[in-house]
This record gives C-alpha cells, structure tokens and sequence, in this order.
C-alpha cells in the first residue's frame, strides 16, 4: 500500500464529518506509507463539495459530475473508483462505515480482490504492514488485523473514531474520465425523503436514544427531539420503541439496528438489554435517565439518573438551552 | 422462480463470547450455533415473495458453514424453506470477507437462481461486505437494504432504504438483494413446520464440486488476524437518585460539563 483514497459519501454538495475524519488520516498515512492522499467525489453536487474539500489537507481530489452516478444504483460509482485505483496501483481505500459505504466496500472489494478490515478505530503502520483495529463481536473482543496476498486495502471506517484538523495545502482537482463501454442495470426511479437526514445516526456526536419508557411516538417529537437539537445530537431508539411502530427501524441502536459510538450517548427510559448494548457500548460517555436503580444498563453506563423521563428531559433541554 | 437466500450460522449473540488467545478463534464449545439474525429476515422476505408469486417458486436456503453446525439450518426449513444446500470443507476455514464471497459465488452460480436474497450483516464478521462482492462476482444487478420488494413480470422493483427515507429502484432478475428489517418479523416455525423439515434435505457441495481458481480458507485470505484483546474496562455507573425533575436535569447537567460534553 501506498497512496490513499477517501471514498466521499455525500448527498449533493452536503457531506458528512466523517469525511474530514478520512481525510486527515488519509494524510497522515499517506506520509507515513510515502504515497498520496486523494479523495474521490461522484456524482450531483461533486464539483461544488471539492472546492470545500481543499480545507483539508489531501493532494488531490478526483471529480466527476456524472448524470449516471445518481440515475444508477452503485455501478457507476465503483467503475470510477475502480479505475482511479487501478491508475493509483496499491493503496488503501477508506470508507465510511455506514449503510452505503458497506455496499461500496463489498463491490469494490470484489473487484479489486482486495482484502476488506471493517469497522476500523486505528490504524496503525508497522513496517510494510498497514494494522487496523476493529472492535468485534459485539464490542466484546478488539481485533488487530492487517491484509496480505493483495495490493489493495478496503477499510470501512467507524465515524467518529478519528480527529479532524482542517490545515488544507489547496489540494488539486482532477477530472475523472468516463469509463468507456458501460451499461448499467439497477434504475434509481424516484427518491423519497422521509426525515431531514441532515445528519446520520451513525456520525453523529451526540445520540439521545428512547426506549419503551417513553410509551408512544409523540414523547419522541416532544421530548427527545429538542433535546438532541439542544446537544447538537441526533435521535436513536431501542427495538422496542421501533416495532412499536413509535419511530422508523432506521433509528434502531443495536444487534438488529445500527451500531453508534458517539462521544455521548443518552439512554432514555431504556433497560439495556443485551441487544442495545451491543449496538452502542464503545461510546465515549454514557448517560440514563431510568426510573429502575436496577436496570442493567448500570453496569455499562457512567451516569444512572434514577428519576422519571418526563419530569426530568423537559428540565434537561431548558438547562442546556440556557447554557448555550 | 428459484430464489436462493444466504444464511450464515452464528455463535448465538445473546451468548458470552471468548476468544482463544492462541489459535485467535473464537471458542465455539458451550456457545449454541443460530441462525444469523439478519438471515431470518432474509429467509422471510423470501417467503413472502414465493406466498405472492405461487407457481413453482422454490427458496433454498445456501450456507458456508462446517458440515458439523449444518443441521442447525433445519430451522429455515422448518420456516417454510423447500430445501438446503451447504458448502463446506476443510480448504474453507479461515476465509475471509473476499474468499468467503468467492467461494459462495462459485456455489450460487452452481445452483442456479433468478433472485438471490443476503441478510444486511453477519452478527459475529459482521462487515457488511459479503452481498456486494457476491453480485460483482456474480456479474448480476445488486441492490442491498431493500425494505419492500415485488416482482412484476420477471422485472425486480424494490425500495432500497436510505439515512433519509428510501430510493425506488427498478432491474431485471437475475438479481441479488439484500433486506432490511422492514420486510417483517421472521415467521415462527408451525409444528408442521418442524415436523415436514425433518424429511427435506440439506445437501453438501464441496469446493472440488466448483473448480475455484483461487485459493480460499486462510491461505487465500487477503486478511490475517495478529491479536485480539479485550477492550477498556468500562466501570458501573454512578447511581443517583433524583427527587424531581429540576434535581435530575442538574445532576446530569453538572456531569456534562465537567466531562466537557457541553
Ligand atoms: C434477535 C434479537 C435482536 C434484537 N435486536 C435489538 C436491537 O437491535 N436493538 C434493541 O434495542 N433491542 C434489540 N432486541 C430487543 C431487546 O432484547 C430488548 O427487548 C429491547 O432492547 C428493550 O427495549 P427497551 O429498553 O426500550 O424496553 P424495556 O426493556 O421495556 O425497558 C424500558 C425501560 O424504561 C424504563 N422506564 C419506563 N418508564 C419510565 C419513565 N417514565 N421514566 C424513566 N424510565 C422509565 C423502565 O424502567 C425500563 O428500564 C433484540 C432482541 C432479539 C431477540
Ligand atoms: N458463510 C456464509 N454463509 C452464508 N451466507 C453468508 C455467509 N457469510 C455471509 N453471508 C451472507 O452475507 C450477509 C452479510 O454478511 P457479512 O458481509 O459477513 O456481514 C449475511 O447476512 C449472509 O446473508
């Protein structure tokens, strides 16, 4: 491995964190390795994204604003990086570690014949070999693993595990060609907004998560969502919450959901069970609001609050407004 | 319609899990082998589909696993799956994520199917990579977190969920899809159920049945595990009791500010 490249995942010309996250590792394993950090950005909104990209320091960020990228699922998308890798020779590819960068990993993976480390919180180079640190198992087991037989390193990145210093050297910008010949299957017919995903569950710093104690959807719009906003944070849940039907599956922490490692993570009116905690347990801080002194997530939270959720959120959202 | 669901069989995840420090497995003797959650959705949503397209729609049910865990599958068959096939040997242990979907690739292909349905993730890998590098090596339209899906007149039509809702996404079959929880709550096995699976079958192909052209197991492997530990120690909570609501939000309050959260 030498050079480095960012896979950008963005809706438009909005991007999330974690890719400044990537793009200061790239750069500094880039030095480390003696190769280039590059970022590659597809599709609508591409060109406009690049420019803010060159805050942060990579050498070169590859474009193509291609109609193709969007109107098709996926395809279009890995035959550019395919390409830029091919072009590149051995090198790492990071990606975040969300529902659609998972899909790029195992595409590119494939075609590369590469070897793929996911969910990765360090990375670490020893001599020729490129470490990378994954919690496993449920957060039970960290792993160490590094790649051979292979020219190409695939690493799904966890959001949040790496710091951001925007100190960009004014990167340049180069215009990817089309790959030639290519007819491609999966058709995007529509897309259906459901929430204002500004920001992902599984980036967010902060996560205010609700539970079966809050007894129904409205608690969750009432009462979690402007204590989120007030800590910059956004919404999760627990199963029972989700197949109660009181917010979307998408909000889903856990085994069957999603897994989060913010730096602070609210339980609120939520026992713990194993499920849940498999989901969330490798965040930074962790608070519940529960009126249960006994309910397991005590034994892997830092904070307990015994006390009702309705009496004690309200305050909470006033205090923090106030503050800030 | 033939549609063939990959199922992964996985340590039970409600189990406490060890690792063995020296061989760097996992210690699998006292922990039950189940059904890889995500799978059982999987298995559902194919179920579903053969409910709403009859004819002589079939799902099988595909697994790499050792020939020792296989009649844990006996589960999917007792959902309503029409039969099992695994692949299984010794050359195996220790694939990874690429060789693992290399070698499936190979055994789908050997099967046959027009629809090829994965879980989202494995509970104990879990990487999240296995569907999309099984359609590239497949060479069939893939489309992964699909929520809600139809088959019309041979064509495939799903919702794919995303961060923010869901994508409408249209293609042609063969095609590979992953689902999401939204398909629906797996299905309990009937008594009938349990009763007819003990008569179907769960055949066994080796990777000499497929003429792979790639060595797989650890040797092909384009990973190597070095170490595993176990992470930080995390102490019990502090447990306050709050009299009211303003005392609670302040206890927490205070917390946050001195662990410089706000
Ligand atoms: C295969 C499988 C997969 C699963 N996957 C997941 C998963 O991905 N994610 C997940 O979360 N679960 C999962 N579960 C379910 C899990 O086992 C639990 O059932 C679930 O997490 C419980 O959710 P809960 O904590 O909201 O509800 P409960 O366990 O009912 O807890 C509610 C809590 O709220 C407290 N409470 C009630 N009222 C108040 C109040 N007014 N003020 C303060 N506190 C209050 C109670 O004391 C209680 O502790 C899975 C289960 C299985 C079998
Ligand atoms: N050994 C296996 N046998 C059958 N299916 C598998 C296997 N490994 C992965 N899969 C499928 O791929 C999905 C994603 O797994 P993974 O990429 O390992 O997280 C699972 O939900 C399964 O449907």
């Amino acid at each position: 491995m030498r050079n480095v490249i960012v896979f950008v995942e963005h809706t438009g010309d909005h991007t999330r964190k974690v890719t400044y996250e990537l793009a200061c590792e790239a750069r500094r394993l880039a030095d480390v390795l003696g190769g280039k950090a590059h970022a590659i950005v597809l599709g609508s909104g591409a060109p406009a994204l690049a420019e803010r990209l060159k805050a942060y320091p990579l050498d070169v960020i590859d474009v193509a604003e291609d109609a193709d990228v969007d109107r098709f699922l996926i395809d279009p998308t890995i035959d550019y990086l395919e390409a830029l890798a091919r072009e590149l020779g051995p090198s790492a590819i990071l990606i975040p570690n969300t529902m659609y960068g998972r899909d790029i990993a195992g595409r590119i993976l494939a075609r590369l014949e590469a070897g793929l480390a996911s969910d990765v919180i360090d990375l670490k180079v020893e001599g020729e070999n490129l470490l990378c640190v994954s919690p496993k198992l449920g957060g039970t087991t960290i792993a160490t693993c590094t790649f051979k037989n292979t020219e190409y390193a695939v690493i799904t990145v966890r959001p949040n595990a790496f710091a951001v210093e925007a100190a960009g050297a004014g990167a340049q910008i180069v215009q990817l060609g089309k790959p030639a010949g290519k007819q491609y299957a999966m058709l995007v017919e529509s897309v259906v907004e459901e929430s204002s995903g500004e920001l992902g569950l599984e980036e967010a710093s902060v996560v205010v998560s609700g539970g079966r104690g809050l007894g129904g959807a409205q608690p969750f719009e009432t009462l979690l969502k402007p204590l989120a906003d007030a800590l910059g944070g956004a919404v999760g849940a627990s199963r029972a919450a989700a197949d109660a039907g009181w917010v979307p599956y998408s909000l889903q922490i856990g085994q069957t959901g999603k897994t989060v490692s913010p730096n602070l993570y609210l339980a609120v009116g939520i026992s713990g069970a194993i499920q849940h905690k498999v989901g969330m347990r490798t965040s930074g801080t962790i608070v519940a609001i529960n009126k249960d002194a006994g309910a397991p997530i005590a034994d892997f939270s830092d904070l307990l609050v015994v006390g009702d959720l309705f009496q004690i959120v309200p305050e909470l959202t006033k205090l923090i407004g106030t503050a800030s | 319609m033939k549609i063939v669901v990959t199922v992964k069989l996985v340590p039970d995840p409600n189990a406490e899990k060890r690792i063995d420090p020296v061989g760097m497995r996992l210690v699998r003797s006292g922990v039950e082998t189940v059904l890889n959650p995500y799978d059982e959705y999987a298995l559902e949503a194919a179920l579903q589909l053969r409910e709403r397209l009859g004819g002589d729609t079939t799902v099988t049910a595909f697994s790499m696993v050792p020939e020792s865990t296989k009649e844990t599958l006996r589960k999917a068959l007792a959902m309503g799956v029409d039969d099992a096939v695994i692949l299984s040997d010794a050359s195996l242990a220790g694939s990874d994520t690429w060789a693992t979907a290399y070698a499936m690739a190979q055994g789908l292909k050997k099967i046959g199917f027009d629809l090829v349905i994965c879980g989202g993730l494995a509970d104990d890998g879990s990487t999240g990579g296995v569907p999309g590098a099984l359609a590239e090596y497949l060479g069939v339209p893939g489309l992964t977190n699909a929520r809600h899906l139809e088959i019309v007149d041979g064509k495939l039509h799903a919702q794919r969920e995303t961060d923010s809702g869901y994508q409408v996404v249209s293609g042609a079959l063969p095609a590979l899809v992953s689902v999401t929880m939204a398909v629906g709550e797996p299905r309990y096995p009937s008594l009938k159920g349990i009763m007819g699976a003990k008569k179907k079958s769960i055949a066994t192909m080796a990777p000499a049945d497929l003429g792979l052209d790639r060595a797989v197991g650890s040797d092909g492997a384009k990973t190597e595990l070095l170490a595993i530990a176990p992470p930080p120690a995390r102490g019990s909570a502090r447990v306050v009791e709050a009299a009211d609501g303003p005392t609670g939000a302040k206890i927490i309050f205070d917390f946050l500010k001195e662990k410089k959260l706000i």
